[in-house]
């Protein structure tokens, strides 16, 4: 009798203290460093126990966080729309993008040494991590400028983010590079270095996005729905709180930077070049609009035509998106990727 | 097998020996090929685990198709015309070019270790300091060899040489130091004068040794390599494993590793023929 | 005299242990002397003290009137081991001394080097038959001949380039009885035929009687002294069997006084 009682009260115990758990990746970037106060803080925390669920709380390399996404190993991660088209959707793991938390508005840009012109970079060495939200910006900004046949002739350097700055700094034989902030404030500071071309001039079309695994979203115990309910409540309380005029919004930020160790100057630099989507209303909005659709296609373009798609994929349209109005870019039986605004939706209703 | 084959005086038969080498061989890639094969099942698209069917492909492509910042090659090209012009004949001709110049670079630290060793002079002048140097993680001064040296050939082949030299000029030192003095002092009283121990006896003694430490090196050699490629490059085997993996290309990167590892393993083959060769004399492992 | 040695003092390690103390010899042209004592002696230090490859910290030591700083040509020298160069045969051994003194680096370059060459050589092999080796030992490499072998090698490589002394560091003591005996024999042929000056360190007694014309016997006194020459003997050439016991046992008595 007692035997099969304490049994009983093992599993029972078992289950309670088996709280479903999550890991959400993080690298540092602007618009993705609010994770560290939202964990730091502790309001992520509280959402995860409205829930009853775990979440915990990654930092990585952005590289190495794209690879623990398509591995299987943490749920939910940040990255950009092209990332989430190579990466994951295209390796055949489908992607959920649930929040959409920003775009670049200028962060990413196209820097040149001693004024020369789009049409003058024909054959000279320009720095840039290539197959990246870079080589995008550089493809649209000789696009939109009439030079798309030159695009072959620049030569480009691969060169890792994190030596960027000091390689172009360090060879004056370098006459272009292209990559983000911070390195690119770094980089302006040197004379005779101007910007020829910047993200602002492509609004939109580099978006910075909170993916979570389509199977995980789709357990039969809803425990993943609570996982993206939690995470959109946390996220937009968390830029609720940046948002605040004054000097509480300047402590959250202080606090954000801290996590990339940045001065709080530094970080608010960053940020203005940002286009934060603060409330749920504008990111929901942002996410249902026909502007969508129109970038991912520039997007997935490149993305096809530069290999990114898999060497084995052999048509554009084999890794499709679907939107949130249910239509769908590409063959409808491939879906592998799914813009999905229900979160950010009850965020803005006050349903979460 | 008689009852203590696994002790120290255990006798293999040759048959037992090949077949037991060959295990882990067999062993590993029976593993992959079941991991891939479970991959598949799940997600058809995988891309982390290729098939073996995926990266045959994917390495007939690297043979026969340009690098796709290069142009297309032209449909009646022949296949030699094809072979290249391949990814691979591209990214291997670059990398070796890189290569062997930094290996000849290892040749005059050779002859400052063997000076260091025998002049005191030289060695009070240099031991200290290339000891110290010794110590100092080679890819954390990139930064300064970047403004030093550019972005181009020149600072990646001073990246290895700057990470492997001071290896050589120490082993060589200490080779040059473990000539017996009785050998010197022969050589002194036969009439030879200095330059004629460093090079006629000396250098030629400690040679084979020399030899194979730079062989023993090569595999620093490769990996200071690869990391000033993968970091800005325009060319070369690691600035396509680098580049790949921005869309988890492992059908090209792993036969790249094998091609690698086949080339290293090609070029100590071939330094350790020429040490035979060059050396009869020498008898050692 | 040849090998003048005045007032000779040598000390080693920290604090300096005194090894040879107020030595004085002097040794004449063509003379066959062996350097006797017990290991520890300063009979090696009193053989490398000549050779030039040490120095005394007081006393001065003249060959032929003149300091030597370093070792050269005029002293030849045979270690017990290491005596040969390992990358180089037999032939190139015997011809090295003559060859690196006429040619440099480059020598390969001049255009007597080739004549030259099979000149030294067809000399290095009438050496090759003096030692009693083969032609076809000619072209081995030394780790392929045995000990016995490598040091006639030794003998004949130092000897080609006609040194006015030859030294030899206990260069037999590795060797075995049998091959020892043929090895002495060798040299005391060699020394008669030649006239050099040699200098033999040993520690074998009976060696050191049957090959010298003088034995000198190094010893200490007292642990914390340096050796002094103890004995200074004659030795009648050739020493014959019957005499060599009891000289043996004088000697003996001499040089085991000598503590470590």
């Amino acid at each position: 009798m007692l035997w099969r009682l304490s049994t009983l009260v093992l599993l029972a115990a078992s289950a309670f203290a088996q709280k479903p758990t999550f890991t959400v990746g993080w690298s540092v970037y602007a618009g993705w460093t609010p994770y560290h106060y939202m964990n730091k803080s502790g309001v992520l925390r509280k959402w995860a126990d409205k829930y009853g669920i775990t979440i915990k709380v990654q930092r990585f390399d952005y590289a190495p966080s794209l690879d623990a996404f398509v591995a299987r190993n943490i749920d939910a991660c940040t990255m950009t729309n092209m990332e989430a088209l190579d990466m994951p959707a295209a390796s055949g793991v489908p992607t959920t993008a649930i929040l959409v938390g920003d775009y670049s508005n200028g962060n990413d840009a196209l820097l040149v040494r001693n004024g020369l012109q789009l049409k003058d970079l024909t054959g000279k060495k320009m720095l840039l991590v290539e197959k990246t939200v870079s080589e995008y910006l550089f493809d649209r900004a000789m696009t939109l400028g009439g030079l798309r046949d030159q695009i072959k002739r620049v030569r480009m350097i691969n060169t890792s983010d994190s030596d960027i700055a000091t390689a172009f700094i360090g060879d004056a034989n370098a006459s272009a590079v292209v990559t983000w902030k911070p390195m690119v404030s770094q980089i302006s500071k040197l004379k005779g270095v101007s910007s020829l071309f910047n993200s602002s001039q492509i609004p939109g079309e580099i978006l910075d996005l909170t993916v979570v695994r389509t199977d995980v979203l789709s357990r039969p115990d809803g425990s993943g729905q609570k996982f993206a309910k939690a995470l959109a409540g946390a996220w937009f309380e968390t830029l609720a709180q940046m948002s605040a005029s004054g000097a509480a919004g300047d402590k959250v930020l202080a606090a954000i930077a801290e996590g990339s160790q940045d001065t709080l100057a530094s970080y608010k630099e960053q940020l203005s070049t940002t286009k934060m989507f603060y409330t749920p209303k504008e990111a929901a909005a942002f996410g249902a609009s026909p502007d969508l659709k129109q970038k991912m296609a520039l997007v997935r373009q490149f993305c096809f035509d530069h290999g990114l798609l898999g060497a084995n994929t052999k048509s554009v349209d084999d890794v499709a998106i679907r939107y949130p109005d249910g239509s769908i870019q590409g063959k409808p039986d491939r879906v592998r990727l799914v813009y999905d605004t229900a979160y950010m939706q009850m965020a803005a209703q006050g349903k979460l | 097998m008689s009852v203590g084959f696994l002790l120290i005086h255990a006798r293999p038969q040759r048959a037992w020996a090949t077949i037991l080498s060959w295990f882990l061989f067999a062993g590993g890639i029976a593993a992959y090929l079941w991991v891939a094969q479970a991959r598949h099942r799940e997600n058809p698209e995988d891309r982390v685990t290729p098939t073996i069917a995926q990266m045959a492909t994917g390495m007939y492509n690297a043979v026969m198709q340009p690098a796709e910042e290069d142009e297309a090659a032209p449909p009646a090209a022949g296949f030699y015309d094809r072979l290249s012009h391949s990814m691979l004949w591209k990214d291997t001709r670059a990398t070796s070019r890189r290569f062997l110049l930094s290996l000849a670079l290892l040749f005059p630290a050779v002859l400052l270790g063997l000076h260091m060793g025998l002049f005191p002079y030289v060695g009070a002048f240099f031991l200290r300091f290339v000891l110290f140097f010794d110590k100092i993680v080679a890819l954390s001064l990139l930064p300064i060899l970047f403004i030093a040296f550019g972005i181009d050939e020149l600072s990646k082949v001073m990246l290895i040489v700057i990470g492997v030299t001071p290896t050589i000029i120490l082993d060589s030192f200490n080779l040059t130091r473990g000539v017996p003095p009785e050998q010197i002092v022969k050589a002194f009283t036969l009439g030879a004068g200095d330059f004629d121990v460093a090079y006629r006896v000396v250098l030629k003694q400690v040679a084979p040794r020399v030899l194979n430490s730079i062989r023993l090196n090569l595999k620093a050699v490769m990996l200071f390599l690869f990391a000033g490629e993968m970091i800005a490059s325009t060319d070369g085997l690691a600035y396509r494993i680098a580049l790949v993996r921005r869309h988890m290309g492992m059908d090209v990167i792993i036969p790249y590793v094998l091609w690698v590892a086949l080339l290293l393993f090609l070029v100590d083959l071939g330094m350790r023929t020429i040490n035979r060769r060059l050396h009869p004399w020498f008898h050692e492992a | 005299m040849l090998i003048h040695i005045e007032d000779v003092f040598v000390a080693y390690g920290s604090p300096p242990r005194a090894v040879l103390a107020g030595i004085n010899l002097e040794i004449q042209e063509g003379e066959f002397v062996c350097v006797l004592g017990q290991t520890g002696c300063g009979k090696s230090t009193l053989l490398r003290l000549i050779l030039g490859s040490e120095h005394p910290m007081r006393g001065r030591i003249l060959v032929d009137g003149r300091e030597h700083r370093q070792p050269d040509r005029t002293r030849g020298y045979v270690p017990q081991k290491y005596s040969l160069f390992p990358d180089k045969t037999v032939l190139d051994n015997i011809t090295f001394g003559c060859e690196v003194s006429e040619f440099g680096l480059f020598g390969h370059l001049t255009p007597t080097f080739y004549r030259r060459r099979r000149q030294l050589r067809a000399e290095a092999f009438e050496y090759l038959h003096r030692i009693g080796l083969r032609e076809c030992d000619a072209k081995k490499y030394p780790d392929q001949l045995s000990g016995g072998m490598q040091q006639r090698v030794a003998i004949a490589q130092a000897l080609m380039t006609k040194p006015r002394i030859l030294l030899m560091d206990e260069a037999f003591s590795a060797l075995d009885p049998g091959t020892r005996r043929g090895m002495q024999q060798l040299v005391r042929d060699l020394w008669k035929a030649t006239g050099t000056t040699i200098l033999f360190v040993t520690h074998n007694t009976d060696e050191a009687l049957r090959l010298g014309t003088r034995v000198i016997v190094l010893a200490r006194e007292s642990a914390d002294q340096g050796s002094r020459i103890a004995m200074d003997l004659s030795v009648p050439a050739p020493c014959g069997d019957a005499e060599i016991p009891s000289l043996v046992r004088r000697l003996e008595v001499v040089s085991e006084s000598c503590a470590l």
